[in-house]
Formats: C-alpha cells, sequence, structure tokens
C-alpha cells in the first residue's frame, strides 16, 4: 500500500543497486549522518541529523533539519522546475511525480530521488468525484514513461493485433524527434518505471528458469491496451507536435 | 459544448418495441433513458412468445452502452465491461438484483455515435439510493433497506458473484420503496475463493486490501469481503449521512483507510450510529479482509438489527449449479441475447424455445455452438480458459477443437509410449512439458506433474500455453493463424516458423483441428 519510493543516494562503496524504500502514507524517513537514521547517508558533509521525508497520500513533505544548508527539489523532467527548502522548514511538500533532492555536501552534490506514482490525473470526462467510478490506473499523459508507453504500444494500435513490440532501440529511435535526449537507458528506466506505476505483478521471469512466460514489456502492453490507457489519439504525443503541446502545457 | 448524457439519444427514437423518453441518469460507462413499450410490442408478434410479451412492463430503464463507435481497440475495455452485466444478468435472477427483459443492438448507420450500441431493457426504478440519500439523508426506512441491500448481497454471493462496486448510485429505490441491486459492470463470477475485475473501483467504497493493490492481465483480485466492507460503507452512511473514515475529501478518505489499515489509526465511527449498527459496521470495516463478516452471518445479524425479521433461508436451488428452476422463466429470452452483439437489431424474445435450460450447457454460446457435441461438463472450464487470455486468436472454439482432435474429450486417455515421456489426459501434455503451464500464476510447479492429468488442469494449461506461443509466431505466417497455433502446440512455434506453416508431418493433426474449429464456431463469427 506504499505511495512513495525512495532511492537513496549513491555512494562509492555500494557500486550497483541502490535499493528503494517503500513508504506508505503517514510514514517518515529520517535521513542524515548518524546511524539512528533510518536512511544512513555516509558522507561527512552531510549533517547528522539532515532531514525527514514523510508520505502524505499520493505526494510527500520534506523538512529541512539541516542548520545552514538549503536543499534543492528537482523535478528531472521538469525543464528547471525546482523548490528551495531552506534550512529549519518543516513539512514542505512536493507537488512533483518525480524528484531529485539535492544535498549540498562539502563540494559534493547528493542526490536521493523520490518517486511518487500514486499521483491522480483527471481521465477523460469524469470529475474528481469520489462517487464516480475510476479506473485503478493514473497516468499523466505529458510525462515520458507515457510517451514511452505509447511507442510500445504504437504497432498494436495502428491495427496489427499481433504486430511484435518494439526493442527498445527502436523506441529510442521513435521517441528522439519528441525527446532528442532519449537513450536505451532511460527508455528502459522508464519501462522499469511504469511496471512500479502500473502496480504489475512480479513476473514469473523472477522466478526459477526455464521460458518466460511474459516481458515486461509485453504485460505493459496487454495491460495499457486492455485498460485503454493509450489510444490511437494518445499516439500524437510520439509526434515533434505532440512534444510542444506538452511543453506548451 | 459538453454532452451531458455519455450517449445522446433524442426522445421519441424507436429501438426493438421501446420509445425512449426522458434520460434518468448517465453514468461512467453509459446513459440510461425511460423506455416506453410501443403498441406493436404488446400484440401481433405475441404466438410463441406469450410469456414474455407479458413480462414485458408497459416502461422500462434503456440502458445505452457505446460498444459500436470508435475502433475496436479503443472500446475494448467497455465491450469486456457490457460483456459482464448481460452474462451476469443473463443467468442471475434475484428478488433484490435488478432484472433485464432483454438486450438489443442499435443498428442505425445514419447515426454513427449509436450505431451499434447495446441496449439493456432493465426494470425501471424510482430513483437510485444515492438520489434519495441528496434531498433526504437519514432516511427514516435506512435500516429496512439496508436489509435489503444485505439480501441482495446474499443472493449474489451464494449465486457465486461478486459485485465489485456497490455504492448509494448502485442501489434503485422501487415505486414499493424496496431496494435492487444494480450496475454489474464490475461483478465477477468467483473461481475458488476469490474472481477477477475490471480495475476500476469507487474510492470510497474501496477496501484498504485493493487501493493500489497489484493488478495482473485478469485485472484485478477480489473477494466477496470486498462487497462487505463497501456494505459497511453504505450502512454508515445512510445511517449518519457521513463517511466512516474521516477526511474532506475521497483522497484524505482513501489515505485515512490506508492508515487505518496499517494499524496507525483506529476506527472512530460516527456516534450517531445506534449500537446494534455500530458492532455491524465494526466487523465490515476489519483491516483485513481475513477477520471481515461472512455474508450469511451479516445478514442475520443486519435483519436483527433492522428488525425486519428474517428472510427466508435460500433455497438450495438458488445455490451454484442447482439454478435450473430459479432462472428457468425468462433465461431462454436472455441466454441467446449476448449472441445478438453485433447482428443489428434484434428482438430474441420467443426464439428461445419454451422449457427450461440448464445454464451450464449454453455456456458461452457467442463463442461455442451448444449443438456439435462439445461435452457440457467441459464448456466451462474450456470458455473461462480461453477467456483467461488476450490473444485474440485463443478462443474456446479452438481450444474445443484442439480437445476434440488431441483425445476426443477424453479426460482418461494414456499413451505411455509417446517418446519422451508419454502423453496424457483430454489435452494430451506430456507431464514435463505440463510442468511449465501448469500454475496460473506463470511460474514453473517446482516438480513434474504425474499421471491422470485431470481436465481442470489441462484445460486451463492449453490455454496458457497458447497464450504464449501466440505473441511468438511469426507476423509473416500465411494460413488460418489458429491452426498454426495447434500445430505449434503439438510440436513447437519454431519448427511452425521455420517451416513457414504447417510441418507436414502435422498437416493431418491441422486439417482435422481445422475441420472442428469451423464446427464449432458459430455462425457469423470467424
Amino acid at each position: 500500500m506504499y505511495s512513495i519510493i525512495v532511492v537513496p543516494p549513491r555512494t562509492p562503496e555500494d557500486r550497483q543497486d541502490r535499493g528503494q524504500i517503500r513508504l506508505a502514507p503517514g510514514e517518515r524517513l529520517r535521513f542524515g549522518r548518524a546511524s539512528g537514521n533510518e536512511l544512513v547517508i555516509p558522507h561527512d558533509g552531510v549533517s547528522r541529523r539532515a532531514g525527514e521525508l514523510s508520505a502524505q497520500g499520493a505526494f510527500w513533505i520534506l523538512s529541512n533539519l539541516s542548520a545552514r544548508q538549503t536543499y534543492v527539489v528537482e523535478n528531472p523532467e521538469g525543464a528547471g522546475e525546482h523548490i528551495k527548502v531552506g534550512p529549519g522548514r518543516l513539512d514542505a511538500p512536493i507537488p512533483f511525480e518525480f524528484s531529485r533532492i539535492v544535498l549540498p555536501a562539502a563540494g559534493d552534490l547528493l542526490t536521493i530521488e523520490v518517486w511518487a506514482p500514486r499521483h491522480d490525473y483527471l481521465r477523460g470526462e469524469g470529475g474528481p468525484d469520489g462517487e464516480t467510478t475510476a479506473p485503478a490506473f493514473s497516468v499523466d499523459r505529458t510525462k515520458r514513461y507515457f510517451a514511452v508507453l505509447a511507442a510500445l504500444c504504437e504497432p498494436r494500435l495502428r491495427g496489427d493485433p499481433h504486430a511484435p513490440l518494439p526493442t527498445v532501440d527502436q523506441v529510442v529511435d521513435r521517441l528522439r524527434a519528441a525527446w532528442p535526449a532519449a537513450s536505451r537507458t532511460s527508455v528502459q528506466w522508464n519501462i522499469d518505471y511504469l511496471a512500479v506505476k502500473l502496480r504489475l505483478k512480479p513476473g514469473p521471469e523472477t522466478a526459477d528458469t526455464g521460458p518466460r512466460l511474459n516481458g515486461k514489456k509485453e504485460s505493459l502492453v496487454s495491460l495499457a491496451l486492455r485498460f485503454d490507457l493509450v489510444r490511437e489519439d494518445d499516439l500524437v504525443v510520439l509526434s515533434p507536435s505532440g512534444s510542444a503541446s506538452r511543453a506548451a502545457r | 459544448m459538453t454532452e451531458p448524457y455519455a450517449v445522446p439519444v433524442p426522445r421519441g427514437y424507436r429501438v426493438g418495441v421501446w420509445e425512449v423518453r426522458e434520460p434518468i441518469a448517465t453514468g461512467a460507462f453509459g446513459s440510461v433513458y425511460t423506455g416506453r413499450r410501443t403498441a406493436d410490442g404488446t400484440g401481433g408478434d405475441s404466438d410463441g412468445t406469450g410469456g414474455d410479451d407479458r413480462e414485458r412492463p408497459r416502461t422500462a430503464a434503456l440502458k445505452f452502452l457505446p460498444t459500436g463507435t470508435g475502433t475496436p481497440r479503443q472500446l475494448s475495455h467497455l465491450r469486456e465491461l457490457i460483456e459482464r452485466e448481460v452474462g451476469l444478468l443473463r443467468r442471475l435472477r434475484r428478488p433484490r438484483l435488478i432484472r433485464m427483459y432483454e438486450t438489443l443492438v442499435v443498428d442505425d448507420p445514419a447515426r454513427p455515435e449509436l450505431d451499434g450500441a447495446t441496449v439493456l431493457v432493465l426494470e425501471k426504478a424510482e430513483h437510485s439510493l444515492s438520489a434519495q440519500l441528496r434531498t433526504a439523508p437519514r432516511p427514516s426506512a435506512g435500516p429496512a433497506l439496508l436489509a435489503q441491500i444485505c439480501e441482495g448481497l446474499a443472493q449474489l454471493h451464494h449465486a457465486g458473484w461478486v459485485h465489485g462496486d456497490l455504492k448509494p448510485a448502485n442501489v434503485l429505490l422501487m415505486k414499493d420503496g424496496s431496494a435492487r441491486l444494480t450496475d454489474f459492470n464490475m461483478a465477477a463470477e468467483l473461481e475458488g475463493t476469490h474472481a477477477y475485475t475490471p480495475a476500476f473501483s469507487t474510492p470510497d467504497y474501496t477496501p484498504p486490501e485493493l487501493l493500489w493493490s497489484e493488478i495482473g492481465e485478469r485485472g484485478r483480485r477480489i473477494r466477496p469481503s470486498a462487497d462487505v466492507w463497501a456494505f459497511g460503507v453504505l450502512a454508515h452512511l445512510v445511517l449518519t449521512d457521513s463517511f466512516p473514515l474521516p477526511g474532506g475529501t475521497p483522497t484524505a478518505r482513501r489515505d485515512a483507510a490506508a492508515a487505518y489499515a496499517r494499524g496507525t489509526d483506529e476506527l472512530r465511527l460516527s456516534p450517531e450510529l445506534p449500537d446494534a449498527w455500530r458492532e455491524i459496521v465494526r466487523d465490515c470495516l476489519t483491516r483485513t479482509h481475513g477477520d471481515r463478516i461472512g455474508t450469511d452471518a451479516l445478514l442475520r445479524r443486519v435483519e436483527s438489527a433492522a428488525g425486519t425479521g428474517r428472510s427466508p433461508r435460500l433455497p438450495r436451488s438458488l445455490l451454484p449449479r442447482r439454478r435450473r428452476t430459479a432462472v428457468a422463466v425468462g433465461s431462454a429470452v436472455a441466454t441467446v441475447a449476448v449472441a445478438a452483439l453485433g447482428y443489428g437489431v434484434s428482438d430474441w424474445a420467443g426464439t428461445g424455445g419454451t422449457g427450461p435450460r440448464d445454464p451450464a450447457a449454453v455456456y458461452g454460446a457467442a463463442e461455442l455452438r451448444t449443438d456439435q457435441g462439445v461435452p457440457v461438463r467441459y464448456r466451462r472450464l474450456i470458455v473461462d480458459s480461453a477467456h483467461a487470455c488476450l490473444q485474440r486468436e485463443v478462443t474456446p472454439a479452438l481450444i474445443a477443437a484442439m480437445l476434440k482432435t488431441e483425445s476426443n474429450f477424453d479426460p482418461d486417455l494414456s499413451d505411455p509410449s509417446v517418446p519422451g515421456g508419454g502423453e496424457y489426459g483430454i489435452a494430451r501434455w506430456t507431464p514435463k512439458v505440463l510442468r511449465w503451464w501448469i500454475r496460473a500464476d506463470g511460474v514453473p510447479a517446482s516438480a513434474t506433474p504425474s499421471p491422470p492429468l485431470s481436465p481442470a488442469v489441462s484445460i486451463p494449461a492449453m490455454a496458457r500455453y497458447l497464450c504464449y506461443i501466440d505473441p511468438r509466431l511469426k507476423t509473416s505466417l500465411t494460413g488460418d493463424r489458429r491452426v498454426l497455433l495447434a500445430a505449434s502446440y503439438r510440436t513447437s512455434y519454431e519448427k511452425v516458423n521455420d517451416t513457414g506453416g504447417v510441418p507436414p508431418k502435422y498437416r493431418d493433426y491441422a486439417a482435422r483441428v481445422a475441420h472442428y474449429l469451423k464446427e464449432y464456431t458459430p455462425p457469423g463469427r470467424t
């Protein structure tokens, strides 16, 4: 029932998987250099009690407990959108679905990533009314993950229900017009994020060897098509003009 | 300009014997209008349909579901939701569930926005419980209404279904003040302890375990206890005009439900709630589904709290698989109605024969013929297994044709001489291959199963394997894809891909599958 995912900063010690911490609404996570924190950041430039972040429903709030450092929370997809949280500021609400907390630490800049995959978005003509029967998925059509999902679904939406799914490289090529910086890594990252966001059951590939029943991409596409998360008229996000309208929003 | 109705239908529009009158409501998936039966719907065609005509009232509620517009892809989820509702209504007739008289399909190319729409002709109610609560909260008849709603839930659960979207808007009040459950788009038939419903819900009535729950390709897993939670919320709302969980918005209440389920918050019910009801609501709103009160026990307690006395025990004949007599009247109309989807406006009253029919014998009749010797006892397994796969080619008719070809529907087939470990059961599984497909969650079994292999194991596994093969067959292959699938099942998809079609050795097999596929497929479908 978690609503927030925290990806700790990369440190020299752990080279590979940084792990993820999942927070349910109301849960708090203290971070800092001291060992009493749930998230210990072993860097001399970080305060012993550096801060605390806490999940509030679908969004999260940040408290800056340091004495003199200002933390910046950036929206990596937001063309420079950011929030400054000054020293001593408690419970600052953060509105982004993706965030990067930048902690200045003695010349280094450490980053903690925070994802809020449960943000709600208006779908179609229905209002934000609790009485309405609403789909369980909420996607932001202006985000990159949506463009990636659209690119994955495109061959099947264009009419051939059996079309093979595009490879990651093909997706990168397809998105380049609207998203020049697209790369294999960033597309794969978005695919992994979609699996989290759409709450795909962990695939059978995590257990045992043998034929893989469903790849992640295959599951994402069949889910998206089954629940109409991507429709033909959404394919406009793949064109450069689609991206212009995205930027305008 | 915004359209107030998802499906605008002009007043006076004719569909079947019905004339459209004023709009009643519009929901997330369609719009409901009053329908008046026209004069030619009363006499004339009464030959052989007398029973049905007498059953058709003067006015009804016409629910228009926009199945016809847009491309098939755009509305695939709508079609699935409608099939759920029609599927339930045509199989269940219970006093506390809204009644369906017939289904129609609009054939009107001149009106593309209406052409192809499915119309459910339903019992007409006065208004919904949510409309009543808006004008007159805390109705004095509240306890009695709750007893009837709970009775409806018990009838549904006894028949093996979960509602999945119980809320005031889906409770209708009839002229005599009695309540009926409606809107079965989310309803799902239980498979053991749980069912799969589409991933839609109404936040205020969703139990905490389903908030942000994992969703597989078949939708989300739901248990009857989800309806019990929703009933607890609804009872609190009816009796106190407030939600049981605190918060000014559905989002805030959703978070409160999450916090409560995690154990960080207690349940604080309204002090206005009478003591007897407090205990009932508390037992509905437990943190985990396992602690929630069962529907039968709930019904007894609700009836005693409401002072309405015990409802008659549900007769055995209402239990699943024994409901022959309960659905006899009128079911013949409804069972064939689904076959009407896509064939223009059709009035199916009277075409279904007169005697009672076993629902199992016509299960999935729209996709699998009932008169070609597919054994009735396997119909449900075949149809449900095929539906569990999203690939369009994996159809009930294909699975039935393959079972016929593999074993002539012989569940005891045993052929130990086949190299590689022998072949067994209705689907002629080689046990060490079956191991990969035997589990519904896609994880291989830890050990190779040993014969006998029951149909309940063999048939769903066959569908799973076909579902795996389908996306791996080259799109460039020519010929009927379903037959190619069958050939791949017999040999392997790599062989079929390499050969560029059915390998010569399996042409006989493929020809037999093709033959039965044709026999088992209802006319008009491909």
